[in-house]
């Protein structure tokens, strides 16, 4: 059944970050249905070989029932254009669909209410909320935070400085070269269209 | 990596810069290659500054934890 509050990860920050600090399951401390939109979930997880890749999509099928992986067009026409560019990059894939989902017309309905999640710095400001008495937008660290006020973690800060270790203790000479086959069907799998659409 | 990037690097970690900006500055980094290149310059995450955005924190509180909420 869905919730009033939908917590929706607009980039991959928060999930490369909680993965590194193995606390995805963070995201599910919060009565929300968590949203992640598709190109999101792929430009984290494309490579196998970066920080928190295969952890996130292990996550993401362990909590398949838990999660929406949010299906976009910008996705959708990326992962056709790749058919015949298979290096093809977007650098601004996973932010274009973030904004395709938030927009959707029937994506807050009734009295329901957006978390949008982002990462840390000036990306807060970059967030077009054109709807501020129903969404509002916060960084990894102030949803930490808040989990940290109430109580249902230890520490954000232990949690961010486990993401720092992550990325200090991370070999970049044992990085694999694992390329994105694996990911595009792990993806497809994942999603949920809308059938009838 | 040339000193423009590590400036940029650094003004990423001190909230000065965003993300997809710090990534195009370092040829398409992800943000997992970000952690790697603070890691490596002894650099922190960046903190989102919370002075001016108290509202908006409290309100997602409220929401996330409503009977909590003062």
């Amino acid at each position: 059944m869905p919730r009033d509050l939908k917590l929706f990860v607009v980039d991959t920050g928060p999930l490369i970050a909680l993965a590194a600090a193995q606390s995805l399951d963070y995201l599910l401390f919060v009565d929300a249905d968590v949203v992640i939109p598709d190109a999101v979930l792929y430009e984290a997880t494309h490579d196998a070989s970066r920080l928190g890749a295969q952890d996130i999509i292990d996550w993401a099928k362990a909590r398949r029932a838990s999660i929406e992986i949010a299906p976009t067009k910008a996705y959708e026409a990326f992962d056709a254009a790749r058919a015949t560019i298979p290096h093809l990059r977007q650098p601004d894939l996973g932010e274009r669909a973030a904004v395709e989902v938030i927009e959707e017309p029937d994506r807050l309905i009734g009295d329901e209410r957006g978390i949008l999640l982002c990462e840390e710095t000036t990306v807060l400001k970059r967030v077009v909320v054109r709807d501020r008495e129903r969404i509002v937008e916060i960084s990894t660290l102030d949803f930490l935070r808040i989990l940290e006020a109430e109580q249902r973690i230890q520490s954000a800060d232990a949690v961010f400085a486990l993401a720092e270790q992550a990325g200090r203790l991370a070999s970049r000479a044992e990085q694999m070269n694992a390329y994105d086959e694996t990911t595009r069907r792990a993806i497809q799998q994942l999603v949920v269209r809308d059938q009838t659409g | 990596m040339d000193d423009g990037q590590k400036r940029a690097l650094e003004a990423y970690s001190r909230g000065e810069m965003a993300a997809l900006e710090l990534r195009r500055r370092l040829g398409g980094a992800t943000y997992g290659e970000v952690l790697h290149f603070l890691g490596e310059a002894g650099l922190p995450l960046p903190r989102a500054p919370v002075d001016g955005r108290e509202e908006q924190i409290g309100r997602a509180r409220e929401w996330m934890f409503p009977k909590h909420a003062a």
